[in-house]
């Protein structure tokens, strides 16, 4: 149990499927001439032709830009008006129907609202992106205020904790681990409309590069951005991951010890 | 003496929608500075209401509550409290330095002062090294050792604990009572706690009172004529002790 239980055999049990994929996949491609399936080998050569790193500032660059920009405005709004409203659960009963209904709304299909705002500036799209990225870290963030021990704030108020701290040395870090679970989803979904957006009127970012490949019948150049997309979304969630397991260190720590 | 606590006719209700609870009623009583102070009474009877009021996590209906004879509103200054349950009152994402350094932070003290009075305090509750552990890492015991540890560093003249060693074990329970009269003689500091435990109270105080009733009132107040320094071993066998022991039992039971 032991020996499963180590890294190095984890990483092995992990990577013996996605190689086999890889490897099914360039042999049962090598010799395709259906021109929507070109061989992986193919798509391969023009992926280190286009990404490293001829296309690298025009469409990644932008597309990372767009991402990170309205992801962090997303979730900044998120846990702050999350914070207020999990914090005072009276006033959050008014305002629940409006974010249930806004939140309801599937984020790409808002893109075209959008245009009409912001036109087809980069700030559509961060403006886009932040909004879909607001909602389900502002709904776990009020998740995890509600949640919070009355003991802990009792603790808080007879030390005298100033409401700064009690916000963010007691309050915060008590719902981290929900919060951190909504900072995940809207990652997520901030990656989906960061491309979705870029589908819509522009000619750079890696969304607007794939799209328009398929457009001009570049298929190998298209399958170069859907590949590419896949190892962004995967390197995006191992970073955020590491991260997460960083900050919830005492969380995950705790959990250990009580199993 | 001083007084250090002064509770004036202090009565609490609670309104629910079934009607109103009266919790406490018309409840006085003074701490002299210096005292360890126990109050007891049968469970439910309003003794964590009364300590909530005391700590200025609630305020009474009716009655003031004056420590060192200014009227409380919030919190005071001069007092700090241990709490019953030390996994929901430590918190676990701090570790035991940071933990003891938080209601430090709004005190005048430079880094070096901070580190010196959390050393200093871990030093009296015998934790000594405990610095970058996690509460959660520690037993039971330790753990409500860190939370005297946190209230003695702010420097306090009043402690106020409620049911401190309801959680722990017995041995454990023995130990953490005579740290307790270790810390009263070393810093002077007029304590307060709230205990269902009869023979506790009669071993670590200087004066019982006795809550009962519904609502409560202040049934009598037992003075602990037993000398100290006390010890588990022969205080817990003194004749007098279960005197006290047996009349205290009484008035909670409401049979005297």
């Amino acid at each position: 149990m032991r020996l499963l239980n180590s890294r190095i055999i984890r990483f092995i049990v992990g990577i013996w499927l996605p190689i086999l994929l890889i490897w099914w996949w360039w042999t049962w491609s090598a010799d395709s001439v259906d021109p929507f399936f070109p061989p992986l080998s193919a798509i391969w050569e023009q992926f280190k032709f286009n990404w490293i790193w001829q296309y690298v500032p025009i469409h990644v660059v932008p597309s990372l830009r767009n991402l990170f920009a309205g992801y962090f405005i997303g979730i900044f709004a998120g846990v702050t008006l999350g914070a207020l409203l999990g914090a005072s659960p009276r006033v959050s009963r008014y305002f629940e129907p409006v974010i249930d209904f806004l939140r309801s709304i599937p984020p790409v299909a808002t893109v075209p609202v959008f245009i009409l705002f912001f036109g087809l500036d980069a700030q559509m799209r961060i403006a886009a992106v932040a909004v879909a990225a607001c909602f389900p870290t502002l709904l776990s963030t009020m998740q995890g205020f509600r949640a919070t021990d009355p003991t802990l704030l009792d603790t808080g108020k007879v030390f005298r904790l100033t409401p700064f701290q009690m916000m963010w040395k007691v309050r915060v870090p008590n719902a981290s681990p929900i919060i951190w679970s909504g900072l995940q989803v809207s990652l997520q979904i901030a990656f989906v409309v960061t491309i979705a957006s870029e589908i819509l009127g522009s000619g750079f970012g890696i969304g607007a590069f794939t799209t328009i490949s398929i457009d001009s019948f570049m298929i190998l150049d298209a399958w170069t951005g859907v590949v590419l997309l896949g190892l962004l979304g995967f390197a995006l969630n191992i970073i955020f991951d590491l991260v997460e397991r960083w900050s919830l260190r005492w969380y995950i720590g705790q959990k250990k010890l009580a199993s | 003496m001083a007084t250090a606590i002064s509770v004036n006719g202090v009565s609490m209700e609670y309104k629910t929608p079934k009607g109103t609870t009266h919790v406490l009623d018309n409840v006085s009583y003074e701490v002299q500075d210096g005292h360890f102070v126990s109050i007891v009474g049968p469970s439910g009877v309003g003794k964590t209401t009364l300590l909530r009021l005391l700590t200025g996590l609630a305020r009474p209906t009716a009655g003031e509550i004056l420590v060192r004879g200014k009227k409380i509103s919030s919190s005071p200054d001069d007092l700090a409290v241990v709490l019953q349950d030390y996994t929901r009152s430590l918190m676990p994402w701090l570790n035991v330095e940071k933990n003891i350094a938080l209601p430090l932070k709004n005190q005048n003290l430079s880094k070096a002062e901070r580190k010196e009075r959390i050393k200093a305090s871990l030093a009296e509750v015998g934790l000594e090294g405990a610095e970058s552990k996690y509460p959660w890492q520690l037993s039971g015991g330790m753990q409500q050792r860190v939370s005297i540890a946190r209230a003695l560093a702010v420097r306090p003249s009043i402690l106020v604990m409620d049911e401190p060693f309801a959680s722990v074990d017995a041995q454990t329970r023995f130990d953490l009572e005579d740290l307790v009269l270790k810390v009263r003689d070393d810093f002077g500091i007029t304590t307060l706690m709230v205990t269902h435990d009869i023979d506790e109270a009669v071993y670590l105080s200087d004066e019982i009172v006795v809550l009962h009733g519904k609502p409560a009132k202040v049934r009598d107040v037992v003075k602990v004529d037993i000398p100290f320094p006390r010890s588990q071993m022969e205080t817990r066998n003194d004749q007098r002790f279960a005197e006290l022991r047996t009349q205290v039992y009484g008035m909670v039971r409401g049979l005297e």
